[in-house]
């Protein structure tokens, strides 16, 4: 993997580097060492992971996430600059809110429970790898007893985060159905955050970082977190993808979630119909013979539905008390067909009818 | 059938009726749809003219007739009307303010057999909702009304005219239409005909923000497929291609005034000469087939280019006519609001010029008002 930008030997020697090529150097680490590298975000991205891999990852993550403000409280606590605490407090706000409910932290629930979690189950963090919290816990340390200019220099890796960002959008996606932009909100705020974040810490860590001692310093802090980020995913990759070892007390598939019908309940009883379901038109839907054009039409609100023969036939049985299995039973007789083979495909029509509104059960 | 016109393009049977009943309403929108000089009372249709006009209307193949205004529950026959259409099978859409009477007479409205009902709001903070309608403790009538709609078992959708002053609500108007029980929303951009165009530098949002409302328009519908249907209407001079001014002038709808000219869109007695029909003097099946005005636009001959060679023509129709007028000057030119007409550049910097300023008072409609349509200051070439 070639870096994208040139490797100053400089980092090497004992020479002072010149702001821009201290700015080159932390690049270089980003394009070696940033976890969009890490084979579990490939399959992130590329969509092959399952639905419990994704899982684990939006599981793991948040705990991440939810220590990201007690790391930034840490690094607060040691500026003595208001000016500079001004600035920084501005990182707890993005993650905390202002009120219940805001904020990135409440993002990355919103993005665990569009996968399927129980949002208490997640609050716990209790089937969070140990690995995961080890490798957070220890972020949260160097924070607090390294200098300040390394402490600033690890969060470096907002850098490339917006790299990272736009590709997991858009290939998550593209690739898993189950995951919509709603879910992905989070990214979206980060996406104007990070670049805001990391412009004022690179300024303050080439300002700072005067002799080549406190460049080398600030060059391994930022190595630091990026292997922070590089040992969540290990240990997401060795638990939940190959070989595949769940340590004790960590989530297993199926543990934590909200039961799978329940958010379709939420969203208005937008559930798919099956065959026991009586379905009916809804009062301003109603089925017209449209004598003028020779054909039956579905009038609708603002809305006129073309129908097909067998879309007809159909609707012309749709009264409230006939099942869709009934419904079925009796097509299955008039076109001397398989009244099953009938039922799945009037399933898939009132389907689309109820997802426009024009269709109850 | 015609001597004159050999060639005229064969008229498709309507789909829809649009029944100005009124031009009345307690509503004072700055972008109303209805004509700059409006009619009045006194010269308004009669109850047996407008059963007359039904009857036609479903005659010649209209399924939809959209009872509207102003504000269509200001006249008193509103349910001997409604009733008609649910005699002769047509579907009645009641397109209301949801204020004045409304409220009183939809338990009649539903006994006779009404359709559906299309609310419109103005915004979702009850004083800036009030600001844009200009009639104070409207939005709790219009709430009441809602809610009526609703426990009625009526389908409601609710109507919301997207522009500057209301554009930072669109995530709250799907909120609303939600907790009201509607089925579906319209988050319809302004267009920029009648009132509107006289108001439009006060109305005319700014490109993020309209991006903005149709992202949030997107991820609303998918997150509510199944609860609430959301029609988006975007802004003319922001879009790509023109819309299809009333699915095509003349193939589709029709528009009957208060006063019982036909017209062909809401806006089409901007054009100056053409010559509108009315129901007094021709039945609807002669009105739509031959009057002049119907069959002016109809078809794609009368169009020049780049309309006359461009794959959409029978797509877009080569957009609003209206709007080509106000704009380009001509009325058969291409509507400004496609890319690919020759003004298309003028109009949108002309948006993104009055976005960028600070917005001006607006016009609020009134009956016997002088206001003119500002068509001097356009940019014709």
């Amino acid at each position: 993997m070639n870096a994208v930008f040139p490797t100053p030997d400089a980092a090497e020697s004992q020479r002072l580097l010149s702001p821009e090529e201290m700015e080159a150097a932390l690049r270089d680490i980003g394009a070696r060492r940033y976890h969009n590298l890490h084979p579990f975000h490939r399959l992130l991205h590329d969509g092959k992971l399952s639905k419990d891999q994704v899982r684990a990852w939006a599981l793991n993550r948040y705990y991440y996430q939810a220590m990201i403000p007690v790391k930034d409280a840490a690094v607060l606590a040691r500026m003595t600059d208001a000016s500079l605490r001004r600035i920084w407090r501005q990182r707890i706000v993005d993650h905390d809110g202002d009120h219940e409910g805001d904020g990135g932290i409440e993002r990355w629930l919103k993005l665990a429970e569009g996968v399927g979690f129980d949002r208490d189950y997640v609050l716990s963090t209790r089937g969070i790898l140990s690995a995961t919290k080890f490798s957070v816990e220890a972020y949260v340390h160097f924070v607090s007893e390294r200098t300040l200019l390394e402490a600033i220099a690890s969060s470096l890796t907002e850098m490339f985060s917006p790299t990272i960002i736009s590709e997991r959008v858009a290939g998550m996606l593209k690739n898993y159905d189950f995951i919509t932009k709603d879910t992905l909100a989070y990214f979206d705020k980060r996406l104007t955050q990070a670049p805001r974040d990391a412009d004022f810490a690179l300024d303050y860590v080439k300002q700072h970082a005067t002799t080549p001692e406190l460049q080398r310093q600030a060059m391994a802090a930022l190595i630091f977190k990026c292997n922070v980020l590089w040992t969540q995913l290990d240990a997401l990759y060795f638990a939940y993808v190959a070989p595949g070892m769940i340590p004790p007390d960590s989530w297993r598939p199926g543990e934590g979630l909200i039961a799978e019908t329940a958010p379709d309940q939420a969203a208005g009883g937008s559930r798919k119909m099956v065959a026991e379901d009586r379905p009916r038109l809804p009062r301003g839907v109603r089925l017209r013979n449209d004598e003028t054009r020779g054909k039956y039409v579905l009038l609708a609100p603002e809305r006129t539905f073309d129908l097909d023969d067998n879309a007809v036939a159909v609707l012309k049985l749709v009264d409230g008390s006939r099942s869709v299995a009934a419904i079925a039973d009796e097509l299955g007789k008039t076109y001397a067909a398989d009244p099953r083979a009938i039922e799945a495909d009037i399933l898939v029509m009132l389907d689309g009818l109820a997802e426009k509104r024009v269709l109850e059960r | 059938m015609n001597a004159v016109t050999p060639n005229r393009p064969e008229a498709p049977a309507p789909v829809g009726l649009l029944a100005e009943l009124t031009h009345r309403c307690p509503l004072r929108c700055p972008y109303c749809s209805n004509p700059l000089e409006l009619d009045r009372r006194s010269g308004e249709l009669d109850t047996a003219t407008w059963q007359r006009i039904l009857t036609e209307a479903a005659g010649l193949g209209v399924l939809h007739v959209h009872l509207s205004g102003g504000e269509p529950t200001a006249r008193n026959d509103i349910v001997e009307i409604t009733k008609t259409c649910a005699d002769l099978g047509l579907y009645s859409n009641l397109i209301t303010s949801g204020v004045g009477g409304a409220l009183g007479k939809l338990q009649a409205l539903y006994d006779v057999g009404l359709d559906h009902v299309q609310l419109s709001v103005q915004g979702v903070d009850a004083q800036n909702a009030e600001k844009i309608g200009g009639l104070k403790n409207a939005q709790p009538q219009k709430f009441e009304f809602a809610a009526k709609v609703v426990e009625l078992g009526l389908p409601l959708t609710l109507n919301s005219v997207i522009h500057r002053g209301n554009i930072h609500e669109v995530s709250g108007f799907i909120d609303l239409a939600v907790k009201m029980g509607a089925k579906r929303l319209e988050v319809a951009h302004t267009q920029y005909y009648g009132w509107a165009f006289v108001n439009r530098a006060a109305l005319m949002p700014d490109k993020a923000q309209v991006d903005e409302s149709i992202r949030i328009v997107e991820a609303a519908r998918e997150r509510l497929k199944g609860q609430l249907v959301i029609d988006l209407v975007v802004p003319d001079y922001y879009a790509k291609y023109p819309k299809a001014c009333a699915g095509g002038w003349g193939r589709k709808l029709m528009n009957v005034t208060p006063q019982g000219k036909v017209l062909p869109c809401h806006a089409a007695e901007t054009i100056p000469g053409l010559e509108f029909w009315n129901v007094n003097d021709h039945s609807l099946g002669e009105i739509w087939r031959d009057s002049p005005a119907f069959t002016a636009y109809r078809g794609t001959d009368w169009m020049q280019e780049p309309c006359r060679s461009c794959d959409r023509r029978e797509k877009d129709w080569g957009g609003c006519r209206c709007q080509a007028l106000a704009l380009a000057g001509d009325a058969a030119a291409t509507d400004p609001a496609c890319s690919l007409s020759p003004l298309h550049a003028k109009v949108r910097a002309l948006a993104v010029e009055e976005a960028a300023e600070n917005p001006p008072d607006y016009v609020y409609r009134t009956i016997g008002s002088n206001v003119r349509s500002p068509l001097k200051e356009e940019v014709h070439s």
